[in-house]
């Protein structure tokens, strides 16, 4: 009796598709071709964005329901309109002052007469995180609003993070709780001191990197951004707030665990800072 | 989806195509549909383009390989192959999205996304697997014994 034989075909499926795949990896992380990947993904965005309004209408009771009965229709959004102004004002209470401070000394070097304020647009978040291994929210303005690329994002206490996709409607923010986010920021007392608030994953806490060995941080210290040349965020947006810190023995760094100020698993209605590095 | 999330992770229905499509169709046809769905849900993800399209064709390819040598029609089947391969799909993403530059994949809770995604997947494998068989016009026997071996014969 003939040995039996078997069909070669899905081994060399299986090549050409995994291929394929790592070709528009590589091509995509390689630049050029990302434009085209992005218009891909831009138009898509656009084309599926009433579908999943739609199932996100079918599927919000449902989701709701699991939830449990606390979060529940029209008095959950009430109270998170209301707690979005709260923590608004907060946040402009918390940088009211080291804006005066940064306003005085620019005034007093520079002899400035005034200070633009930064304009700014209204977003509804219209989902949190489509992959498990990010950090993002979805916002329902896009491109046709202003919103560009690198813009910041605050909203709901202090700084929610940076857009990093934008199509004609809607656009994605990637949160400083996101690993590959790293905000500049400046704390204690003026001028204040620079460090690197870095993400370590949704619902973790931030930490800071280059605070010197044995600073003296207290708990609820805020961290605002930085806003030195070339920065990604504009000056005074409170970043988060100091929970621990601790020298090792042989650290050269203090270790420092932050909370973001933002609401960040709560967010509902943020605002997008028309600002660029340039501006 | 909004609020569809359980302990801060969301089902992932579209790892349960390339699985059960790898049942049903074998390893060919499970590689080409994890390919596809692979591709359109990279289209909406933030990490890597490609990435998902390269997990999935390697999850329903492995699928569609382990479960051809099985009696297809037992109906824990698909629940047990969805536990397994959305396990697989999680682990391989984040290692493999860890490997592209991306390091911050593995600094999820990884085990509450494999539970959370395994165990739905594994709940609704039953009716994706009705679902599927409607799509395809009919279950492919690709990589079975071209002999009168048996199917024991293959690996």
């Amino acid at each position: 009796m003939a040995p039996p034989r078997r069909s070669r075909r899905p081994r060399t499926t299986l090549l050409l598709l995994v291929l394929a795949a790592v070709t528009i990896i590589t091509l995509d992380a390689r630049g050029g071709f990302h434009v085209v990947t992005s218009g891909v993904r831009s138009v898509a965005t656009d084309a599926f964005s009433p579908v999943r309004s739609g199932v996100n209408a079918v599927v919000e009771p449902i989701g709701s329901f699991l939830a449990g009965s606390v979060h529940y229709g029209a008095v959950r959004e009430q109270n998170q309109k209301l707690q979005a102004e709260i923590d608004q004002l907060k946040m402009q209470d918390r940088s009211a002052a080291d804006q005066a401070e940064a306003l005085s000394q620019l005034s007093a070097l520079l002899h400035l007469t005034f200070v633009g304020n930064l304009q700014t647009v209204p977003a509804q978040v219209t989902d949190f995180g489509t992959s498990n291994f990010a950090a993002t929210i979805d916002i329902n303005v896009g491109r046709s609003d202003g919103v560009q690329l690198s813009m910041p994002v605050v909203g709901n206490g202090g700084l929610v993070g940076q857009v990093v996709r934008v199509s004609r409607h809607t656009a994605t923010v990637r949160l400083i709780t996101d690993g590959q986010s790293a905000v500049g920021t400046r704390y204690g007392p003026p001028p204040g001191s620079l460090a690197v608030v870095d993400g370590t994953g949704a619902g973790m806490p931030l930490s800071a990197d280059l605070v010197p060995s044995n600073t003296a941080l207290t708990n609820g210290e805020v961290f605002v951004t930085s806003g030195l040349q070339g920065a990604l965020f504009p000056a005074g947006i409170p970043v988060a707030r100091v929970v621990a810190s601790h020298t090792g023995d042989t650290a050269s760094q203090e270790s420092v665990s932050l909370q973001p100020e933002a609401d960040l698993p709560h967010l509902r209605y943020v605002s997008v800072v028309l600002w660029g590095p340039s501006s | 989806m909004l609020d569809l999330r359980i302990g801060g992770v969301h089902p992932d229905i579209m790892v349960l195509l390339p699985i059960v499509a790898g049942i049903i169709g074998g390893p060919s046809r499970g590689a080409g549909i994890g390919f596809t769905t692979g591709l359109v849900s990279d289209l909406f993800l933030p990490t890597p383009f490609g990435l998902s399209a390269l997990v999935g064709c390697l999850v329903g390819f492995g699928v569609g390989l382990a479960t051809i040598a099985l009696d297809r029609t037992v109906w824990w089947l698909a629940p047990m192959a969805a536990l397994g391969g959305s396990a697989l799909y999680e682990v391989t993403y984040g290692a493999l999205g860890s490997v592209l530059g991306q390091p911050q994949m593995l600094h999820v809770a990884l085990a509450r996304v494999v539970i959370v995604v395994s165990v739905t997947n594994a709940i609704l494998a039953i009716p994706a697997m009705r679902l599927v068989k409607w799509g395809m016009a009919e279950a492919s026997t690709e990589g079975m014994p071209t002999s009168d071996a048996g199917v024991g014969a293959a690996r």
